[in-house]
């Protein structure tokens, strides 16, 4: 698993990439909250993200909601059909802004 | 008993005779016990002490809820102080307070603690003090203060002090009793305004329809107030609204947003006849006012018995069954949307998503938790097949009748419920003709292996998962599963080993084994999960994923979301938990 930080825009681009399980997510998790304490607009790039579990689930709304307390602008980009699958499964597919890539993301905020 | 102390009090002035101290103790006690008015008891109490020790004034500090000021409660003589408040650590009765021993101040000009200054605003003259602390074991609720002695020069003496540390003694104890006895009413009082409560809510369920009326109810509450409802609400055109709602958590806060919530329900489905619309709105309405993190699970919608079919939205509750005309196929219906109250404006114009659902001449079944979650007779938890099972075996009952046998077989005798029960059954009266055209449910093939394919074993550690999870997708190819099948399958063992990971061998210097089974079973996959811990308990794995949006607790229902079954058999011999996972091919 790799977390790889590049701004673009003025947002921050949080590039995921492998498998977000027990092992890895609570690097995620540190990487995302660390982010929102020092930006207002993260995107997390989820198309290298092979598969993710329900702990890396928690990190994602974890940082959903650090962000939504600062009034920061929080999104995913790129969810493949497998991290999709347990999003919606923890019905959190509505819950989160959700888009086809990082562009779209920042362009919803725009 | 007045004229009584007010006897003694007389004989003992007269006659000065110590040996009727104990005789007007006794005498006070009693009247303290019967008395239920604390200021009437503290104010009668002083002026007695006041009276029988000489004094010209007296005074009952008692210490307020922060332990920071002693307040005056009562007081008898020629200025009333009462309210009078000074920190506890101030003054000739701040020091009594903090020393818990009485003292004697002959003359209060030599002490330097004594404050002048409520004497400088009432005109008042102090000269000489007894004090004495109301102490109960190590606890100290005041003190209770007199005030130059009536005779002689005005001072106290040394027997004075006894005297009123004897008396305080009794007051400790009628002031402690009428706590007590005030904490015993409002106990009362609370059990009294609960039972008001559940009276309420019990009205706000729907009167029961007739034997011919298609839609029948169920609610039984767990404490005296239900976090769970449901309504049915017949429209002149023949359609009837229905919902089955849960509130997160128990107690009288969810019984307050219980009644919130099915208010809003009866009150905004008269102006609409979209399920998806009307739970938009109810959901607009409990985000708006705030929850304080509870929220609501709800399946609800429009039943419509011209047609046999029914509208519905379900927001994140448990799945609602259909049991087909024959008694014999089910069919479930997932929640897709989360519950109510958690955040606003998540929905699209249409409001939360809502199915179609074509009874058929079936029966349509909406259960809260407390059906799936209730404790069966052997101990173990109903769970969604048991809850299968016990339908099906009342399926030929009248509505009214099956709701009575099926809460009344997870209903332990001498045991109150775990949760709140509620259930509504719609029954459709297809027509026979209907019945028959009904399609029959396909044969099971029987043109499929069987065996072991795969055993796994690994130490328990989250970097093995990713083996796992390998293995996994190689046991659902040999399978011939297709992708989606995998993705979920995978899941489902990923989340059950991570409990094992997370839970089994804690407190262990160094994680023991997992091991994981791949077993065909003709159409079915089974996948044994084994580790060799102290058996878990099992009352503590629940499915809470929804509960809240918060970190944690997504697995179990991941888990069971996405297998057919997910439960813990006994284990074999060495092996400490066995956790089952079926999948169907």
């Amino acid at each position: 698993m790799s977390l790889e930080i590049t701004e673009k825009d003025g947002a921050t681009i949080v590039a995921l990439a492998g498998d977000v399980d027990l092992q890895t997510s609570p690097a995620v998790r540190q990487g995302l909250l660390e982010c929102l304490e020092t930006h207002d607009q993260v995107v997390v790039d989820m198309s290298q993200v092979n598969y993710i579990d329900s702990s890396g689930v928690a990190s994602l709304v974890e940082a959903f909601q650090v962000s939504r307390k600062k009034g920061s602008f929080f999104a995913l980009a790129h969810v493949s059909t497998a991290a999709m699958r347990v999003l919606s499964l923890a019905r959190l597919d509505k819950v989160f802004s959700i888009h086809e890539s990082t562009e779209d993301a920042l362009a919803a905020n725009g | 008993m007045s004229e009584a102390v007010d006897e003694m009090i007389a004989d003992v002035v007269d006659g000065g005779e110590v040996r009727n101290h104990l005789g007007l103790i006794a005498a006070m006690t009693r009247e303290f016990t019967a008395t239920r008015d604390a200021d009437v008891m503290a104010k009668t109490g002083l002026e007695r002490i006041t009276k029988y020790v000489g004094a010209e004034a007296s005074s009952l500090f008692l210490i307020d809820d922060n332990g920071k000021e002693l307040v005056c409660s009562a007081c008898s003589g020629p200025v009333d102080i009462t309210g009078l408040r000074i920190p506890a650590d101030a003054g000739i009765v701040g020091r009594v307070y903090n020393e818990r021993s009485g003292q004697m101040v002959r003359d209060v000009t030599k002490d330097a603690d004594f404050g002048a200054m409520v004497d400088e605003q009432t005109g008042f003259t102090t000269k000489s003090i007894l004090c004495a602390p109301l102490s109960l074991g190590d606890e100290c609720l005041g003190c209770i203060e007199i005030i130059n002695k009536n005779t002689g020069d005005g001072l106290f003496e040394a027997d004075d002090l006894t005297l009123l540390e004897t008396l305080a003694g009794a007051a400790t104890l009628a002031i402690h009793n009428f706590r007590l006895t005030q904490q015993v009413v409002a106990q009362e009082r609370e059990r009294h305004e609960l039972e008001l409560a559940a009276q309420i809510q019990r009205q706000l369920l729907p009167p029961a329809g007739g034997p011919e009326f298609p839609v029948h109810g169920i609610n039984m509450a767990a404490r005296s107030v239900s976090g769970d409802f449901y309504d049915i609400l017949p429209l002149a055109d023949g359609r009837i609204w229905f919902n089955v709602g849960d509130v997160s958590g128990k107690g009288m806060n969810a019984a307050l947003l219980m009644a919130k919530t099915s208010s809003l329900f009866r009150c905004l489905a008269k102006a609409t006849d979209s399920p998806g619309r009307l739970f938009d709105a109810i959901n607009s309405e409990l985000c708006e006012t705030g929850t304080h993190g509870m929220f609501v699970t709800m399946a609800g919608g429009l039943f419509d018995p011209a047609t046999g079919k029914i509208l519905m939205a379900n927001a994140g509750h448990e799945p609602p069954l259909l049991l087909d005309g024959y008694g014999e196929q089910f069919t479930f219906f997932e929640a897709e949307a989360p519950p109510l109250g958690i955040m606003a404006g998540i929905a699209g114009p249409e409001g939360y998503p809502s199915q179609e659902i074509d009874l058929n001449g079936g029966s349509f079944y909406i259960f809260t938790d407390g059906l799936t979650e209730a404790t069966t007779f052997g101990g173990g938890m109903l769970g969604i097949d048991g809850a299968r099972a016990l339908i099906r075996e009342h399926a030929e009952e009248s509505p009214d009748l099956q709701l009575n046998s099926i809460t009344g077989a997870v209903r332990l005798p001498g045991q109150s419920l775990r949760d709140d029960l509620t259930m509504l059954i719609i029954q459709d009266s297809g027509t026979a003709e209907e019945k028959a055209a009904a399609a029959a449910p396909a044969p099971v093939s029987d043109d499929v292996v069987s065996g072991q394919i795969l055993r796994i074993r690994v130490p328990a550690k989250a970097n093995r998962l990713k083996v796992i999870r390998a293995g996994t997708e190689q046991a659902a190819a040999f399978c011939e599963a297709d992708e989606a099948w995998t993705v979920d399958l995978v899941m489902a063992v990923d989340e059950a080993c991570q409990n094992v990971i997370r839970h089994a061998y804690v407190g262990w210097d160094e994680p023991g084994d997992i091991v994981v089974d791949f077993i065909r079973d003709r159409d079915r996959l089974i996948v044994h999960l084994m580790d060799f811990a102290d058996p878990v308990d099992q009352s503590k794995i629940k499915s809470r994923d929804l509960d809240e949006v918060r970190p944690g607790g997504l697995g179990v229902h991941l888990i069971k979301s996405v297998t057919d079954e997910a439960i813990f058999v006994d284990p074999p011999e060495g092996v400490g938990n066995l956790f089952k996972l079926t999948k169907r091919l």
